[in-house]
Parts: structure tokens; sequence; C-alpha cells
């Protein structure tokens, strides 16, 4: 009886065990929940904000960040402190210098396409505009020794997203949420300093160039 | 010595089978050298599927002091680290100053954190699998709001 049941035994234990040690690590349980969430990636937006500043001045010394916007989205609300709350930022709108941002972002988003500010001056080149639900601020600063240059390229939609929030707040998350959905390799924020060069972007890569 | 072959081959593949379970989360890595003081040396692997094993038997009144310790951030460091399961690989934070070099990136669902530095290098690698279960375990341990 019991020869028998030890004849039996090993037969299945070690089917079982040759069986998953050949077996790719991705078939584990855990794997296979991991890879079928790697299928679940790619149908979601996949979406990456790069951030990149590099110093010129130092030699060498360069900062990095890249944040899938979908996690960024999650994580941002889980987080309080300071002034961030909830996935919204409050600010103080006395240290505004009595500047409706309000009034005037309805005024741009009801607005044609087109140049709203043009200034050029011996100090600074200023142009904000809008094209194609994009608004666009360049600001070149001629005093430098290097004429430095600020440019920003923001869809409508997310400035709309982040002053969506109440008085005095701007939602992060809303705007992230917008950023992804606008889609598309975008390079929101190129800034060519004396000292530093700072770039924001967004693509579908998870590594920044 | 049939039988004698069958019990060892039985044996055998118990092993086997309790190594693959014992790997199958896999390892936690850590290097860490430092060259002040006298220089400290730690460099450890162990199987993942001893974290929650050992969080079980942890004494509970040091898990709530833990949990306590990080409780304003437990809720994102949960979140993050289930998020981190869907990102098995990417580079996420790259710091290069003049002689320091920080990254810390996932690669193969593993959370890497790199740190070198004159007289002190840190490299740690973690599934990312048991950052979730630690971040479980230390909110179940955190007092109610």
């Amino acid at each position: 009886m019991i020869r028998s049941k030890l004849t039996l035994l090993p037969a299945p234990i070690f089917f079982a065990a040759t069986a998953l040690l050949f077996t790719p690590y991705a078939s584990f349980p855990q794997t296979a929940d991991s890879s079928s969430t790697t299928q679940v990636v790619s149908a979601r937006s996949d979406r990456w904000l790069h951030i990149r500043v590099d110093n010129k001045e130092s030699k060498g010394e360069l900062v990095r960040v890249n944040v899938p916007i979908d996690m960024a989205e999650k994580i941002l609300p889980a987080i309080n402190h300071d002034q961030l709350r909830h996935g919204k930022i409050h600010f103080d709108s006395g240290k505004l210098n009595d500047i409706d941002v309000r009034t005037i972002l309805d005024a741009i988003r009801t607005s044609k396409d087109g140049e709203y500010v043009t200034v050029q001056s011996n100090e600074n080149d200023v142009r904000v505009a809008k094209n194609g639900g994009m608004l666009f601020v360049n600001v070149t600063d001629k005093t430098g020794p290097k004429h430095s240059k600020v440019e920003v390229k923001i869809p409508m939609k997310v400035i709309d997203a982040l002053f969506s929030a109440g008085k005095d707040e701007v939602d992060v998350v809303a705007a992230l949420h917008a950023l992804s959905a606008h889609g598309g390799d975008t390079e929101l924020v190129s800034v060519k300093g004396d000292d530093n060069d700072v770039r924001i972007w967004m693509d579908a890569k998870n590594v920044s160039n | 010595m049939v039988l004698l072959a069958k019990v060892a081959l039985g044996i055998t593949s118990a092993l086997a089978m309790a190594t693959v379970y014992t790997f199958h989360e896999g390892l936690i890595h850590v290097d860490v050298d430092t060259v002040e003081d006298g220089g400290t040396h730690v460099h450890f692997w162990v199987p993942a599927t001893v974290v929650p094993v050992a969080l079980e038997f942890a004494p509970r009144h040091k898990l709530r002091e833990a949990a306590e310790r990080v409780k304003p951030l437990l809720p994102a460091l949960r979140i993050l680290s289930k998020e981190l399961e869907n990102y098995p690989t990417g580079d996420f934070v790259e710091v290069q100053d003049h002689d320091q070099h920080v990254k810390i990136r996932t690669r193969n669902g593993s959370l890497l954190i790199d740190v070198d530095a004159p007289g002190e290098n840190v490299h740690l690698r973690v599934p990312t699998k048991t950052l979730d279960h630690v971040a479980r375990e230390l909110e179940a341990n955190a007092s109610p709001e």
C-alpha cells in the first residue's frame, strides 16, 4: 500500500516541478498578471511627461524626470502637502496684483486665432498667440550676454482644465488628463537661458532622449 | 533500489518546486559601499518571497511605529507601488551632479535605485510587487484617521 502510494507520488511532483522549472518567468500567475497588465498598458494613453534641465555652467550637471501621465494623475490626488490638496494647488489670488486670470483666459478662448501680444523692444521680444487650439508664448530676453529664450506651447484645453477648479486654485490632475487626451508628441516648454536649458515635453517614450 | 530512487526523485522535485516558489517573485538586491569611517560593505540578495513572511512575523508595535511615521505618504506610496507594476521598464529620475549620479528606474518589474557618489555607492533592486506588499502592510497597520 505504502509502496504503491510512493510509486504514484513522485511522478506528478516531478512533472510539476519540471514544468515550473522550465516554464519561462512570464507564465507565472504573478507575471501572467503583469503581462496582462502590459496589454492594458498598451491600451492606455501611454503618454509620458519629460522634464530635462541641463546646467551649462556646472559641467555635466543635469536633471531628467520622466513621469507617465496616467501614473501622475493617480498619485497626485493622494498627496496632500502644503498648497497641493487632492490634485489641486491653492494659491493666493491677492498676489496676482488684481489680474483676473480667468477673465483673460475667457477672452483668449472666445477670440479667434491670431497674435494677441507682440512686443519688440531693445530688452525683450514678447509674442502671445493662439493657433489651432494651442496657446503660444514666446519671450526673448536680449539683456543677457546670450539671448535667453522662453517658448511655451500649451493646448487651450489644458489651460481650461487647469483653471476649471474653484477660485484660487488650479486643477493639476484635470490639466494632466487634458494633456494626456490631447495626444501626440508635444513640446510644451523650452527655456534656453544663460545658465540652464529647460525642456518639458510629452511623448510615448519611457526614456528621455 | 527503485523505491529509493523514486523517493530521491520526489525529494528533489519538491526541493525544485520550493526553490522555484521562493524565487518566483524575484530577488531583492542590496549593495552598499562606503569608504568613510572605516568603510561599510553590505551586499546581499534576498528572495522577495521572504518579505511578506517577514512582515507577518515582525512585531506588530514596530510595524505600527513605522506605519505612523510614513502615514501621510502611505496612500501615495500604495498607488505608486501599484502603478509601477504597469511600467516594468522605464527611466523615472536621473540626476547628474559634478560627481554624484542618482538614477531611479524600473527594469523587468523591479525598481532600481542607484546612487554613485564619492565614497558612497548604493544600489538597490526591489521587485515592484514587493513594494506594493510592504505599502499595503504598512497601511493596514497605520491607525485610522
